[in-house]
């Protein structure tokens, strides 16, 4: 199935990676030569402003860019040995249903079909077998991400249910492939400030209990200082600064990483400030 | 659900009151004689005017008819035809199903082949096979549907004679059980060939700019994420979602069906609605004109109505009001 | 990447007029580099030089009879004569007149009617505007030939009434889209900015809203005037249309009692039609093309 993980090498490495998109009459580079790893069990945050080019990056290495037009896409994208911007579909597709990588996406909303029931679209991410121990295992993935009563949930549409839940549907879906990497595209930015934080815990438990490795690509900080061990500073497709996640933020050796960290803890001191009048 | 279905009919039956209203308006206002627009080319005799005017009464005011008119309506008179000496809700009753078949057949190609196309061109990767099939049905569309018909006529009925060239069937018919089929279907293929040319264009032209509409959603990576197949991410996700729209459509197609089949059925003499219409206007027999106006209000509007319940079927937000 | 388009440095406000003008050259050339735009809009000078040159095409004057009755193609009669030895290219081009009259004569009355409705509708919304969308619903739930054959039979079918016909089976569709239009725009800041401004209502529904909301409602006029060409062919075709004006469906009401032996008349008269149609959807498609902010969107789910 998978090549055998050499002893000591990443899960995950990106090399050189220029990912340079043609939308209108010009070519945006959106990713611009990017070095990163993540290594089996660890957790990695991306960070950067709009624009920066991480939720590209993301995209990119998994393969799960939108319909634009592709420039160039150039580099080494090596997952446990296969170079995944030259494995064939089938292979793509394999390493998506069982033991490879997911993704969660920022607006749960819109990547959740209106029309199916949730149990349904989480089965799909199961496949194959029989459908009574699909069910079954629908319901313990739902359970994992944290939701209640996971048999009557399975039953609801999307639009039922509210944004953290949402959220939850997401992870329950990516965790059916037992992932060994798990993606997650701004995973909190769209849910009010407590669900975030239920959400954010979540995600913690699933990383430690399952010893599944994450990246985790935000905009805001606080998420990725809380989830993450190391850190990339990201901004017009480079990566600017990189490393333990504590280290970096403390002391940011490059001036922009250092502008972005000194605002975002500016930021982060003023919402709690205000935080306590802004109750759930 | 039931709420919606009540809350939908609350609102089609003032419509079609409506409707009626603003119909029976317009004959008020047809210049000259009243009895003659009611009667048609039709010689008159003082007895039967006042026979007439009386039953209608053409003598009272606006609302004194318009109310008679209602009455009548609820009772399932739709009036008299004096051209065709019947009461013109028997020649509605009689012509109709022959458009609603033609109409069905028609639909029956029409749709299969227009989703087909329009899934192809709006998944395809190649630029070329989308262009093609895009530019193709654009300009197979801009065709009347008449002149096709006439066409088909020419070359498949009159200069190759696989076909017969009009009507329903032959004048006599002895054909039974498969063979009998078979001469229906012999007949109504031209017509429903050029129907479904037109109608077959528009849908794959809808369905094709709702498949893009669909690939772009968010749920379609997620699609992808999960490791799916394209035929697997088509059939689970694509195709009901991309629906809706054509539903749209389609609906209002079918409950338009009537405006196609009266030039469709003049080319092949086809004894449906259409041509009843036509006659009608022809002999000025004004009331087999307002019923059948009548008639394909009362058609739209209860399509229109099914439509809704199908969208609610399909799309469950719509069923929670949201 | 910083995403965002630059933004213009303010310049003087330059009349309106001048504004329409150059925004209308830069949309035009847009429109013909696409495929379906260009071949649509040379259609469509194609069928305007010929009407307005009609005479100086035309061999024959459209009513003179020329020769034999239902004489086939030759060099002498193109296309052909028609049951009356009329010249069929002759009736071909005279008829251009009468189909581009109606095809944009009917377009812009819906959409006169319809805008108007719709713009109604959609700024002044509340009681206005339901008892104006009632109405739109209305006309909508008549099919467009019954409604158009519904009034010719009423009321007869010169071409004055043909074309009141017309415009009352098709203005509903323009009327909902001018309504969506002003209902989403009457919302946006520039609109509140001008209410602060205290600029008149009636400046606000024309000078402000209506630039923005004009794109697609132009690509509904041409989709409105292919319509039309078809419902007068189709009306000449049952032999109802105005006996005084040349059309071409009438040509094709001839074909229908000659179609076995004459089948140019059939042909020719069809291919006119299909002509205009298939041009003016052309347009409307590379106009649609071109406006469609669909594309511009494009970049957006890969912002961060």
């Amino acid at each position: 199935m998978s090549a055998a993980s050499v002893e000591g090498a990443p899960l995950l490495s990106v090399r050189n990676l220029k990912v340079h998109l043609r939308v209108g009459g010009t070519v945006v580079r959106a990713v611009d030569g990017v070095d990163l790893s993540v290594d089996q069990g660890e957790s990695i945050g991306i960070v950067g402003e709009s624009g920066s080019g991480k939720s590209t990056l993301a995209r990119a290495v998994l393969k799960l860019l939108p319909n634009v037009e592709i420039a160039a896409y150039q580099g080494e994208v090596n997952f446990r040995g296969l170079d995944l911007a030259r494995i064939s579909d089938p292979a793509l597709r394999d390493l998506r249903r069982h033991h490879g990588f997911s993704m969660i996406f920022q607006d749960p909303l819109g990547y959740l079909n209106p029309t199916k029931r949730v149990g349904t679209q989480v089965a799909e991410a199961i496949g194959g077998n029989s459908s009574a121990s699909i069910g079954d295992r629908v319901q313990q993935l739902l359970a994992e991400a944290g939701l209640p009563s996971p048999m009557q949930l399975a039953r609801r549409f999307p639009h039922e249910l509210s944004g953290g839940m949402r959220q939850r549907v997401m992870i329950a879906i990516a965790l059916a492939s037992e992932p060994a990497l798990l993606f997650a595209d701004e995973p909190t930015t769209a849910l009010d400030a407590t669900v975030q934080l239920q959400v954010l815990e979540t995600l913690r438990r699933l990383h430690r209990d399952r010893k599944m490795a994450m990246a985790i690509i935000s905009h805001d900080l606080g998420v990725v200082a809380e989830l993450c061990d190391r850190v990339y500073v990201m901004r017009d497709g480079k990566v600017l600064e990189s490393g333990d996640t504590v280290e970096v933020f403390e002391n940011p050796k490059h001036p922009y990483a250092a502008q972005l960290i000194e605002l975002s803890t500016r930021h982060r001191r003023h919402a709690a400030a205000v935080g306590s009048k802004a109750a759930p | 659900m039931l709420r919606f279905i009540l809350f939908r009919l609350l609102h089609a039956i003032p419509l079609l009151v409506a409707v009626i209203f603003v119909i029976l308006l317009m004959l008020q206002l047809i210049p000259g004689d009243p009895v003659q627009a009611m009667v048609g080319d039709f010689p008159v005799s003082p007895e039967f005017r006042a026979a007439i005017t009386q039953q209608y009464h053409l003598d009272d005011s606006f609302p004194v008819r318009v109310y008679s008119y209602f009455v009548n309506l609820l009772h399932g008179d739709f009036g008299y035809s004096y051209q065709f000496q019947k009461p013109v809700l028997d020649l509605i009753v009689e012509t109709a199903p022959r458009t609603i078949l033609l109409t069905l057949v028609g639909f029956l190609i029409a749709i299969p082949v227009g989703v087909l196309i329009g899934i192809i061109t709006g998944t395809t990767r190649n630029k070329r096979v989308d262009h093609f099939w895009t530019s193709f049905a654009l300009v197979a569309y801009g065709i009347p549907t008449f002149w096709f018909g006439q066409l088909l006529v020419l070359v498949l009925a009159v200069h190759l004679g696989w076909f017969p060239t009009q009507g329903m069937g032959p004048l006599v018919s002895r054909a039974h059980g498969f063979s009998w089929f078979v001469e229906r279907a012999h007949y109504i293929a031209l017509p429903a060939l050029a129907f479904a040319v037109h109608e077959g264009t528009r849908f794959a032209r809808i369905m094709r700019a709702s498949v893009a509409d669909t690939l772009g959603q968010g749920y379609i990576i997620t699609a992808r994420a999960k490791g799916l197949t394209r035929w697997a991410i088509i059939r689970g996700h694509v195709l009901r979602n991309s629906s809706l729209p054509l539903i749209t459509v389609a609906g209002y197609v079918l409950g338009s069906a009537l405006g196609g089949a009266v030039l469709l059925e003049t080319v092949f003499t086809w004894p449906g609605l259409g041509l009843l219409l036509v006659q009608a206007v022809r002999m000025r027999d004004n009331m087999t004109v307002v019923g059948i106006a009548i008639f394909a209000a009362l058609a739209v509007i209860v399509i229109n109505l099914l439509v809704d319940l199908l969208y609610a079927a399909i799309d469950p937000r719509i069923r929670s009001g949201s | 990447m910083s995403g965002a388009a630059a933004i213009e440095p303010p310049s003087a406000e330059p009349a309106p007029l001048a504004r329409a003008w150059r925004s209308f050259r830069t949309i035009a050339g847009k429109v013909v580099r696409t495929r379906h735009g260009a071949a649509g809009c040379a259609i469509l000078l194609v069928l305007a030089l010929v009407a307005a040159f009609a005479p100086l095409i035309a061999p024959y004057a459209p009513l003179q009879q020329a020769r034999a009755s239902l004489a086939p193609p030759s060099l002498e009669n193109l296309f052909g004569t028609d049951n009356t030895g009329r010249d069929i290219f002759s009736l071909l081009i005279y008829g251009a007149r009468t189909s581009l009259a109606i095809g944009l004569g009917a377009a812009l009355g819906a959409l006169m009617v319809g805008g108007a409705v719709g713009m109604l509708a959609g700024y002044f919304r509340g009681i206005v505007e339901s008892i104006l969308m009632r109405v739109v619903e209305l006309f909508q739930t008549l099919p467009v030939i019954v409604l158009v054959l519904f009034t010719v039979a009423l009321f007869g079918s010169s071409f004055w009434l043909l074309l009141v016909a017309v415009i009352l089976a098709i203005w509903p569709l323009q009327a909902r889209l001018v309504y969506g239009q002003y209902l989403r725009l009457r919302g946006m800041d520039f609109v509140a900015a001008a209410r602060v401004a205290d600029l008149s209502t009636a400046h606000i529904m024309f000078r402000e809203i209506l630039p923005s909301a004009i794109e697609p409602v132009i690509v509904q006029v041409a989709l409105d005037a292919s319509v039309a060409i078809l419902i007068e062919a189709g009306l000449g075709f049952l032999g109802l249309s105005d006996p005084n004006m040349v059309s071409w469906g009438q040509i094709l009401h001839v074909a229908q009692d000659y179609m076995t032996v004459a089948w140019w008349t059939s042909l020719f008269p069809g291919a006119a039609i299909c002509l205009a149609v298939v041009g003016l959807n052309l347009f409307a498609d590379g106009l649609n093309e071109v406006i469609d902010p669909r594309m511009r969107g494009r970049l957006a789910g890969l912002q961060s």
